[in-house]
């Protein structure tokens, strides 16, 4: 018998000329979000991010002693990161394990949250963040920049500011933000990014396809102020155990 | 000049990167100012002002040794030189066996020590990176035998001694314990029975999610009068 393959077919319209996308969102809309912070009880810090079909956790451990020892730094902290991706997060079996994709994302998160983080104020310890993907729906590596950033913040570590993230891209003459799975295969072009949220210091910049210098304005302007809206949605998820604790000690009273 | 703006509540909640204030302010801890003179919080927490000084409370965090600090630690290594002594921190403590001096070493062997012996040790000295010396040489200080021990977030600490030592003395009363809390979360008790003993675990996890609410003191007191008349 022979297994049946899971074949991808590229659907007829991406975008119809009254701007409607595949899953019936407007150019600047973004897919259902929600956010939850510590829910790793052995972690030091963690978040879990719902974003479309995206379903990924980030675990923060640390300051804590460095190993091996000779990657200490000793007038600044380690700041290490691994994006992983579990087998059963993609369509097909994915091999469990570092590959070229996931060691390159690693290296992207990695460097969109260093500048975030006060190292020096931990020099010779390591700061670890793990970004899991349980279940992957296009921009994987953004909604894992959100919830690595809340983990931190999460888990006590003096930062900046929060790091919120957002792909945005083009589809024929729209520019789009949140793009989905359609839109990522075979859209023109796509562009994840970053920003630190205390300075708006973009902090993670990729571009994949061809767009026009009036078109990547565009995006970039789409991108901030999709940026600017996570992170009020950051905010809220950070503060929100302890305003639900607050809540009920109240009502108690 | 003074003009200063402040721009949060006192004892609200702010995520890190937040702005506090602008204009003439001391900093206190957890807090920074950026380029443009926009003072903003480093941490998760509380804001704090008092008078010309505004700070954070952080809600978490690990613990960082400081000079004069008291904790109570585990020996994980000993060696010919050293006992390596972990505090729950990024960095581990060292106790050194004196060479040499002959007096100093058998007074060094005198508190028989042992892998795996519970400490309270001060710190001497540290250089904010690698070197973090210890020493249980002064009154108080040693080996803690019996007992048990407990661990709360570093950050609660402060609020598990309350102010001038209101919440400890509640603590140590109501379950007729004897307490030692250490600087680095760790909670050393001696009870008279196991029940006052879990109470106790309950009451410090208590304190720990509601230490961001006003009237802890009380809510913990009425806890534990609760808890133990069953």
């Amino acid at each position: 018998m022979v297994m049946p393959l899971y074949i991808e077919k590229k659907p007829e319209v991406l975008i119809t000329e009254e701007g409607i996308r595949t899953d019936g969102r407007k150019p600047r809309e973004l897919r259902p979000i929600r956010m939850t912070v510590g829910v790793l009880d052995k972690a030091d810090g963690s978040a879990f991010i719902e974003w479309g079909g995206n379903r990924i956790l980030a675990a923060v451990f640390g300051p804590r002693e460095v190993h091996p020892k000779h990657m200490i730094l000793p007038d600044k902290a380690l700041v290490r990161a691994r994006y992983n991706m579990a087998p059963f997060s993609t369509p097909e079996r994915k091999r469990p394990g570092p590959d070229r994709r996931s060691v390159e994302l690693s290296k992207v998160i990695r460097e969109a949250l260093k500048p975030a983080i006060f190292a020096e104020n931990y020099p010779g310890s390591v700061i670890d963040i793990f970004v899991e993907v349980l279940r992957s729906d296009a921009g994987t590596r953004v909604a894992g920049v959100n919830a690595a950033s809340m983990a931190l913040a999460n888990a006590g570590i003096s930062m900046r500011g929060l790091v919120a993230a957002c792909a945005v891209g083009r589809v024929e003459n729209f520019v789009i933000c949140d793009l989905n799975h359609d839109e990522d295969m075979w859209g023109n072009a796509d562009m994840p990014m970053a920003m630190l949220m205390e300075s708006e210091e973009v902090t993670l910049l990729q571009i994949d396809g061809p767009m026009t210098e009036s078109q990547f304005k565009e995006a970039l302007e789409l991108g901030r102020d999709s940026i600017r809206f996570l992170y009020e949605m950051q905010k809220e998820a950070l503060k929100r155990p302890y305003q639900v604790i607050e809540r009920s000690v109240k009502g108690d009273l | 000049m003074s003009e200063s703006i402040i721009l949060v509540k006192n004892k609200e909640i702010v995520v890190p990167g937040q702005p506090l204030a602008k204009g003439k302010l001391n900093l206190g801890k957890d807090v920074y100012r950026d380029k443009f003179g926009i003072i903003r919080a480093k941490k998760l927490g509380l804001v704090d002002v008092k008078e010309d000084n505004i700070s954070i409370v952080p809600l978490s965090g690990v613990y960082i040794p400081r000079e004069g600090d008291i904790t109570i630690g585990i020996i994980s290594k000993i060696t010919g030189s050293t006992i390596i002594v972990d505090i729950r921190s990024p960095y581990q403590g060292a106790i050194p066996i004196p060479r040499g001096r002959a007096v100093e070493r058998v007074n060094m062997r005198k508190y028989k020590l042992k892998l795996g012996d519970v400490l309270l040790a001060k710190v001497k000295a540290f250089d904010g990176s690698s070197s973090l010396l210890l020493t249980i040489d002064m009154e108080g200080l040693g080996k803690l035998e019996g007992g048990y021990l407990l661990e709360v977030d570093p950050a609660k600490v402060p609020r598990v001694i309350g102010k001038r030592q209101s919440m400890l003395s509640i603590l140590r009363d109501k379950t007729r314990s004897e307490l030692i809390v250490s600087n680095n979360g760790r909670i050393w008790v001696k009870t008279p029975s196991l029940k006052e003993l879990l109470v106790l675990e309950k009451a410090l996890r208590k304190i720990e999610n509601e230490s961001h609410i006003s009237g802890l003191s009380d809510r913990t007191s009425s806890f534990l009068s609760q808890e133990l008349s069953n």
